[in-house]
């Protein structure tokens, strides 16, 4: 009888440990989410899930989040990269500075924006209203017309700093004959950017969108330390209903089948967008 | 010689696993962090008259306190006594978390007879109630004369709030402030109550209806948010809870708004300048007031490891002197209201309210039904929807929990 490889050996306290922290609660997730209170096993949890309104609020304000952040992220992300890639002097300190949204704590820029956009003692209303752009102080966090925006542009302002890094790191790997041989052609800065940054950094960007999804599909940090899901439920994400049905309202049985759902969905997201993008990068070389 | 090295190496680390067991003569004791230093003088009082007896205090905060308690309850390894809100006994009792305290309480016919009813369950007492309070109106004097009103005859009626509410509405100061933001308890506190007065209520008796969408209900609800539709109160008001509202009243900036008295001490020390006056809740026309009574009781968790010497201090801290000097508001003891402390003018409106308390619906999913009854009040403040709109939406919501068990 041979002895059990020594690389099996090696990894398999790395694969205990793994398996309680990650198997173990998905399966007791599932398991929660098919049985009541009383551990009888019933689909009721599911439907009562998917029965409120709320359920369907939540995920369209969770589309409009996750897909309104992305559009603006990758666009000022990619801009920014682009100003950066330039020489200027100072050009390390900007680049750094352009890093401070992404590296300030979740929490600690949610607070602040909160306080910035407040109707009452907000600076921004104060501005706006002092330099008379606008004639009185706008409800930003409680108007149903301004709240997701202004947390989609928050949004924007703590990941796309995450963006231009990366998009810079690819503009360095984009070999300078392309561009010495697009001058020769006579090239304008126009069509040397569409024709040649943007192809050449497209893995790149595949790349970061696809964490740029599953993130967003996960942030509760912002939204919830702003508005809360509120007012009404006007910003409430599925993560954080899931989150509320849990902690606050204790009913643990509709959380799990509601984590079961939004898990479904997100996989499926994801699968088709990894099979969608990198075939077409595939055909357009 | 390697084997016993190994099984003395289990044993002590499995007796460094066990949690420390509180010796006998130790009462661990979970307490607020707002009351601090009177549960440590009625700590060391007691241990002065029983030395046996310890008395551990450990501090909590009402930051995430339900959840804290419900881990502690059920996992079996809590302390001797906890404090909790009346409204949570119920969930407590009916899990059978807690011990009966029949046999503890002393001169049960001098408490507060609603407040005892809501710590009852199954016809057995779950909790002593030592502090009840009720809101009130406090109102900014100054602002309340300028405005012609007379402090002798405070508004009685709803008509005579709103106009008074809107007299004080002048020069960039708000007459009267309602909450609609913030954790929902706060605006329930004050909104509840007007739907009670109104005779409406938000589910039935028996537990099996919603009615929050009844013709009372919604006029309640209506005469609620029109504070802020008729501009009494701030632009804000979305964004603002008890504390928000206390903060703009300290600024002058809202010359009244509903609480209970536990505000008029951090008011009178940020601004002391600021003279303070009060009524009580004003009532619809022929009709009487309400409010809800809230407050805090103590528990002995069924696993307790010293449930003995935890009911002899409980004894000792339900006197009528040591309730009148432990609670924040008012003690659960009608007979403590005589004390000295309780006898300031400012502080009658509050305890004139006290008789018209209620307390709230006994439900388990409570939680979510007054975050539905919130919700609905939070699209009327914003322009979503009409009260009698909003409040159906309400009512359906509710039902549909009340229907899933």
């Amino acid at each position: 009888m041979a002895r059990p490889s020594p690389g099996l050996m090696f990894i398999l306290p790395a694969i205990l440990i793994l398996m309680m922290l990650i198997a173990y609660p998905i399966v007791y997730t599932l398991i929660l989410s098919a049985v009541d209170a009383h551990g009888n096993f019933t689909i009721k949890n599911y439907a009562n899930v998917l029965k409120p309104y709320v359920t369907r609020q939540a995920f369209q304000n969770l589309i409009v989040y996750v897909g309104g952040s992305i559009v603006f992220q990758v666009i000022l992300g990619t801009a920014a990269a682009l100003l950066l890639n330039r020489k200027f002097w100072g050009r390390g300190v900007v680049r750094s500075i352009t890093l401070i949204p992404w590296v300030v704590p979740g929490i600690v820029a949610a607070t602040t924006w909160a306080w910035m956009f407040h109707t009452e003692f907000g600076i921004i209303n104060y501005m706006l209203a002092g330099a008379h752009i606008i004639p009185g102080p706008i409800g930003w966090l409680t108007n149903p017309n301004t709240v997701m925006p202004v947390l989609v542009a928050i949004n924007v302002w703590k990941l796309f700093p995450f963006v231009a890094i990366m998009v810079l790191a690819g503009l360095q790997a984009i070999p300078a004959e392309l561009y010495e041989a697009a001058k020769i052609d006579g090239a304008t800065v126009w069509d040397e950017i569409v024709q040649i940054t943007l192809p050449q950094v497209r893995p790149v960007l595949v790349a970061v969108t696809l964490l740029l999804v599953i993130w967003g599909l996960n942030a509760i940090t912002l939204i919830y330390a702003i508005t809360q899901g509120g007012p009404a439920n006007l910003s409430l994400i599925t993560p954080i209903q899931i989150y509320q049905l849990a902690f606050v309202s204790f009913q643990f049985n509709a959380a799990a089948a509601l984590s079961v759902l939004f898990f479904i969905v997100a996989a499926i997201i994801v699968a088709i967008y990894i099979k969608v993008i990198p075939s077409s990068a595939e055909t357009a070389r | 010689m390697k084997l016993d090295k190994l099984a003395g190496g289990v044993a002590v680390s499995t007796l460094m696993l066990v949690p420390s067991v509180a010796m006998a003569g130790d009462v661990v004791w979970w307490t607020p962090n707002w009351s601090q230093e009177r549960a440590q003088k009625l700590a060391d009082d007691f241990h002065k008259a029983n030395p046996d007896i310890n008395i551990k205090l450990q501090i909590t905060t009402s930051n995430g306190l339900p959840q804290q308690v419900m881990t502690a309850l059920q996992s079996g390894s809590g302390p001797d006594i906890i404090e909790v809100q009346h409204g949570w006994v119920q969930g407590y009792a009916q899990s059978d978390l807690v011990l009966p305290l029949d046999d503890t309480i002393q001169d049960k016919a001098d408490y507060n007879k609603a407040v005892i009813a809501e710590d009852t369950y199954d016809g057995k007492l779950y909790a002593i109630p030592y502090r009840i309070e009720c809101t009130a109106l406090i109102y900014n004097m100054d602002d309340y004369l300028k405005a012609g009103l007379d402090p002798a005859n405070p508004p009685q009626t709803w008509d005579d709030w709103m106009a008074a509410s809107k007299k004080m509405t002048t020069g960039g100061v708000y007459g009267m402030a309602i909450t609609g933001g913030g954790e929902f308890g706060n605006t329930i506190t004050r909104a509840l109550p007007l739907v009670w007065m109104n005779g409406g209520d938000i589910i039935s008796a028996d537990g099996k209806k919603a009615v929050i969408n009844s013709p009372e209900a919604v006029a309640a609800i209506k005469f609620y948010t029109d504070f802020y539709t008729n501009k009494v109160s701030p632009d804000s008001t979305l964004q603002n809870d008890g504390v928000a509202n206390r903060q703009l009243f300290i600024a002058g900036k809202v010359a009244s708004y509903l609480t209970g008295q536990y505000d008029i001490a951090p008011i009178a020390q940020a601004a002391p300048n600021l003279k303070i006056g009060a009524f009580m809740t004003p009532h619809p026309a022929g009709k009487q007031t309400a409010g809800i009574l809230n407050g805090w009781s103590f528990v002995i968790p069924k696993d307790a490891q010293n449930p003995t010497d935890a009911k002899k201090f409980l004894q000792f801290l339900n006197t009528k002197d040591n309730q009148g000097y432990f609670t924040d508001t008012f003690p659960a003891r009608v007979s403590a209201l005589d004390l000295p402390r309780f006898q300031d003018p400012t502080l009658k409106p509050f305890a004139g309210m006290l008789p018209y308390g209620r307390p709230t619906p006994n439900t388990p999913h409570w939680v979510q039904i007054s975050q539905a009854m919130f919700n609905g009040i939070q699209r009327i403040l914003s322009g979503q929807q009409d009260p009698q709109a909003a409040m159906d939406q309400a009512n359906d919501e509710i039902q549909a929990l009340l229907d899933s068990d």
